[in-house]
């Protein structure tokens, strides 16, 4: 206990002084407050003036409450005749002259410009021209302000009844969009922490076997206990990076708003089970651990540390492949895809959690896929114990293969 | 006896690494493993220090199997040379004596002295990356034994060291050696194999061709070197009679006899009655001997 401690703490505070993490954490952070106050950058670097829009109407329709002007476009409605505001968008005096008239008892609207618009603005004012003629449509059938509004304005109350008593919970709407939040967050920080931390690992070990310190070390020290002090030591330094995002997050959200984009994500939080919870944590942690294993394992094949890259190869592509599975499932959760993906040690930390949290699936399939994932942690660390021993004084070349081969000929 | 090797063999799938080794070393003593390279010495230090199993055999640490004994008592100079790049010289030595269990008040004296000793005081807060070859070597020498382990395996520790530095580890070696640790080492150097070791033992391959004492091994060849400084020229001593071999070194000659018996004769035709400058008949060189049995039958 006593060498792990201190082979952990000279991993651990040598890691965290390094340029690297601390690079990667200010990058990090960096991310984070671009995102969150790109509207105040955006105002810095881009002139955004709203648009002259002029609206030409022909109708009987008021359209005037329906195009408010907002920061992005200033609508006017003025009295003349379309040919001269042509002139005037020509001269660019204005940025779009919307020419609206009824046809066949629908509403037609014609958007001139001289410089293209926009999407964003074209979307805005399409909208925009969707609900007149919404509003154009209702007062055609002569229905009161009353009538016209409850059509306008009417939602249908759903709610949802599963008679099969062994699928879950029901969860409701809210709580499917939490879960899906809550589980593209951890999908996102589990990809992230596999790409930095990985490569932190598979390079540390290939640094001490290229540098022949490693035999050294294991003069004194078992290959497990390395073995475990690499593993929790560099978990430690992605948990410690995790804590300052997350407090520099909490701070940000704090101060943005008055608060209220922390109110968002306490409500969120409290749409989330503790039982949902406890499994985002599960996978995250288990997950970010195989990978550190099997990371520590590849560092140990290789003889140089510029190797260490090649051996990475596959085990980066995995982690990939799980992100964009659980990017694919934003739209729908629901895909056989999501579904095999979700069984795989290697991705299930990824893909499950959203299945948990977004869809109404039986209790039993995510026990099965922890139990899975735990079973695949346990025997990769059997495994790589049993191989990091024999492999970490072996020096061999060529790929992946053909380092495995050459140890387990050495070394059987 | 502190260590001892009986019968151990290491098989790989195609060949055999070492073939019933036997040797044992006295507690205190400087033990010679010498051996071309692939001769099977850096697998049987990896089996010493449980970092390779033996296929068979018995590794023994004062009569208790070296798996079971404190790993602290062991020091090790891996043959490829290496430390942590990015640690400074000092904070080295700190981490691989705490990791070795010794506390660091005492660690503090020994950094001192062995840092000193070998003129590494301008490089204590030196990153080990930025020292030359030389120092890096020095270093990791002393993270080898700044524990003070009861067993020391060195593997080529001379290799790559100018005379000047390898004097001093040599006179560091002697030192470890009065304070009482029992070293073991590997050299392609003769010379300082000859120096150091009170016994030795000679792999080909994997089997051990000698164990013993130098001495021993010594006269197992006898007294068959003859060094002469006279002008007699080489033709006029081949007709003599028990010479192996013969060569000039510029005013000397030097005979390998084929035994010490024919010494005598050669000193009445050389010296005919008269005082001549030097006459010395010795026992082979170890890098003689050496070449003679490693090298002896691959012709």
């Amino acid at each position: 206990m006593r060498k792990f401690s201190i082979l952990l703490k000279q991993l651990y505070f040598q890691k965290l002084r390094s340029k690297t993490f601390i690079l990667m954490t200010l990058l990090y952070i960096g991310i984070i407050t671009v995102v969150m106050f790109w509207s105040d950058i955006k105002a810095i670097f881009v002139n955004d003036e709203a648009i002259e829009v002029a609206i030409v109407n022909e109708t009987t329709v008021d359209l005037a409450p329906i195009f408010a002007s907002s920061d992005d476009v200033n609508f006017k409605f003025p009295n003349n005749d379309v040919k001269p505001l042509y002139e005037q968008l020509k001269e660019e005096k204005l940025d779009a002259v919307i020419h609206v008239t009824e046809e066949n008892k629908n509403l037609s609207a014609d958007i001139a410009t001289y410089t293209p618009l926009k999407l964003n603005d074209q979307s805005t004012i399409s909208s925009m021209l969707q609900y007149a003629g919404k509003i154009y449509g209702i007062g055609q059938l002569n229905l009161t302000a009353q009538e016209a509004d409850q059509i306008l304005n009417s939602e249908p109350v759903i709610t949802m009844t599963n008679l099969n008593e062994t699928v879950a919970d029901g969860k409701s709407e809210d709580q499917k969009e939490a879960g899906m939040f809550a589980s593209y967050v951890a999908g996102i920080v589990i990809y992230f922490f596999i790409m930095a931390f990985l490569s932190m690992i598979t390079t540390d070990v290939a640094n001490e076997k290229g540098s022949r310190a490693l035999e050294m070390l294991l003069v004194s020290v078992k290959p497990s206990t390395h073995l475990q002090s690499k593993i929790f030591g560099v978990f430690l330094l992605a948990l410690t990076q995790i804590g300052i995002i997350i407090a520099v997050l909490l701070t940000y959200l704090g101060f943005m708003d008055g608060g209220e984009k922390l109110d968002f994500i306490q409500s969120t939080i409290n749409e989330l089970s503790f039982g949902f919870v406890l499994y985002i944590l599960g996978f995250l942690f288990l997950t970010i651990f195989l990978y550190l294993i099997i990371g520590a394992l590849f560092g140990s094949l290789v003889s140089k540390p510029e190797e260490a890259s090649q051996v990475m190869t596959p085990a980066v592509m995995i982690p990939l492949v799980g992100f964009y599975v659980m990017l694919s499932g934003i739209g729908n959760p629901d895909t056989l895809l999501i579904k095999v993906f979700s069984y795989i040690p290697l991705t299930s930390g990824m893909v499950m959690p959203m299945r948990i949290g977004a869809t109404d699936i039986s209790p039993i399939e995510p026990i099965l896929s922890f139990i899975v994932l735990i079973v695949t942690v346990v025997a990769g660390y059997m495994l790589s114990l049993s191989f990091y021993k024999r492999s970490v004084l072996t020096y061999s070349s060529g790929g992946i293969i053909q380092k495995i081969k050459t140890v387990l000929k050495v070394t059987t | 006896m502190t260590l001892s090797l009986q019968h151990v063999v290491k098989k790989y799938k195609d060949f055999t690494a070492v073939n019933d080794l036997n040797f044992t070393i006295g507690k205190g003593e400087i033990f010679g493993l010498i051996g071309q390279n692939g001769a099977g010495k850096t697998t049987t230090f990896r089996m010493i220090l449980d970092l390779q199993d033996q296929t068979s055999g018995t590794i023994t640490w004062e009569g208790t199997p070296i798996k079971k004994i404190n790993r602290d008592w062991l020091g090790y100079l891996p043959e490829e040379r290496g430390i942590f790049p990015q640690m400074k010289v000092e904070e080295q030595l700190f981490f691989f004596g705490q990791l070795r269990g010794m506390e660091k008040s005492k660690l503090k004296k020994e950094i001192d002295f062995w840092i000193q000793r070998f003129d590494l005081e301008e490089k204590r807060n030196a990153k080990a990356e930025t020292l030359s070859k030389g120092n890096q070597q020095k270093v990791q020498l002393i993270a080898s034994f700044i524990h003070q382990p009861k067993f020391l395996i060195l593997d080529e520790p001379f290799s790559g060291l100018d005379p000047v530095n390898r004097d001093l580890l040599k006179n560091a070696i002697l030192l470890l050696k009065e304070k009482g640790m029992t070293i073991l080492f590997s050299s392609h150097q003769m010379d300082n194999v000859e120096e150091l070791c009170d016994h030795l033992c000679l792999l080909k391959r994997g089997v051990s061709l000698f164990s013993g004492s130098l001495l021993d091994l010594k006269k197992q060849y006898g007294k068959t070197k003859l060094t002469i400084r006279t002008d007699v020229s080489i033709e006029d001593f081949s007709k003599m009679a028990g010479i192996k071999e013969i060569k000039r070194d510029r005013d000397e000659v030097v005979i390998t006899l084929v035994d010490e018996s024919y010494a005598k004769p050669i000193f009445d035709f050389v010296s005919n009655g008269n005082y001549i400058e030097k006459f010395s008949l010795d026992y082979l060189s170890l890098d003689a001997i050496f070449k003679d049995k490693v090298g002896g039958d691959l012709a």
